[in-house]
């Protein structure tokens, strides 16, 4: 998934040269084409479109900032991720020490639909993908990042783990407790049921 | 990763049925696992379910891209027009 992305091939390295000379244009341009998944991923950390815009703007001003020093070896688009799930997690900080809770925005989180999809089961269904939604909000950031890179948004262990900005122990240390704490309040015969 | 005692099986099978399923445990971990889940009912639904959250999150259907609003280039931009006015005054002075 990243190599579609973050390859730095020759349109994108002439864009990268003329963002690091400080053209803004070369760099919306080289930035934009990642924009709907950088605001997607986004989003299913935060649950909510108005802070997540907040963060995604956030996002590519530090992108914007920190463009010199990038280093055409590595990926453009696992770059932009590492910046986004940073100042994501930074924001579900912020809202930690506030206190402060946040309706999860059902479209936003994007669980998708479980396969079956009958009329008799279509009551249960949604309850089920209600109590995932909250079940993944619910957790803290790192698990939720976790969870997010790994099984929502589909990345390798390696490529997750490198944005997460730990190591590959360490990651799956959490996916795994993050999958037993979604387990945990959905409960195993629910799952079962749905699946 | 160790294999606890016969007692805390249960426990230490209900943590790692998440690893087990992805194929993170050692060969005799796994197989003492798969032991205990041939006789516990909880554990071998566990691992079905633990499968079944996995479909539920790595369905391709339905998991289109959000569209990323307007305006979310106006940080950027203006911070670059700062950056230009600074530029030239610093010619200027």
């Amino acid at each position: 998934m990243l190599g579609q992305h973050g390859s730095t091939n020759a349109p994108e390295r002439e864009l990268l040269d003329r963002a690091q000379m400080g053209d803004v244009i070369a760099f919306e341009e080289l930035v934009g084409v990642h924009a709907d998944r950088l605001y997607t991923v986004v989003l299913r950390l935060l649950g909510d479109r108005g802070e997540a815009e907040d963060v995604l703007q956030e996002t590519l001003l530090r992108a914007w900032r920190g463009i010199g020093r990038f280093q055409a070896r590595a990926m453009i688009f696992t770059w932009l991720y590492r910046i986004a799930v940073n100042e994501s997690n930074r924001a579900l900080e912020r809202r930690l020490r506030r206190g402060t809770t946040v309706q999860v925005d059902e479209e936003a989180v994007q669980v998708p639909a479980p396969a079956k999809d009958g009329p008799g089961n279509r009551a249960e269904q949604r309850e089920l993908r209600d109590a995932l939604e909250l079940a993944i909000a619910d957790l803290d950031p790192p698990y939720r990042t976790a969870l997010v890179l790994r099984d929502l948004e589909g990345l390798s262990t390696r490529e997750a783990a490198e944005i997460a900005g730990v190591g590959e122990a360490a990651f799956k240390s959490r996916l795994h407790q993050a999958r037993l704490s979604v387990r945990a309040s959905l409960g195993d015969a629910a799952l079962v049921a749905a699946g | 990763m160790r294999w606890p005692g016969r007692q805390d099986a249960h426990a230490w099978s209900q943590q790692h049925l998440s690893h087990y399923v992805e194929g993170d445990l050692s060969p005799g971990a796994r197989r003492r696992l798969e032991l205990h889940a041939q006789e516990c009912p909880d554990c071998s639904l566990g691992i079905r379910a633990v499968r079944a959250l996995l479909r539920l999150l790595h369905s391709s259907e339905d998991r289109s891209e959000a569209r990323a609003p307007a305006g979310i280039f106006d940080r950027v931009r203006v911070d670059a027009a700062q950056t230009d006015t600074d530029t030239e005054r610093a010619h200027e002075a």
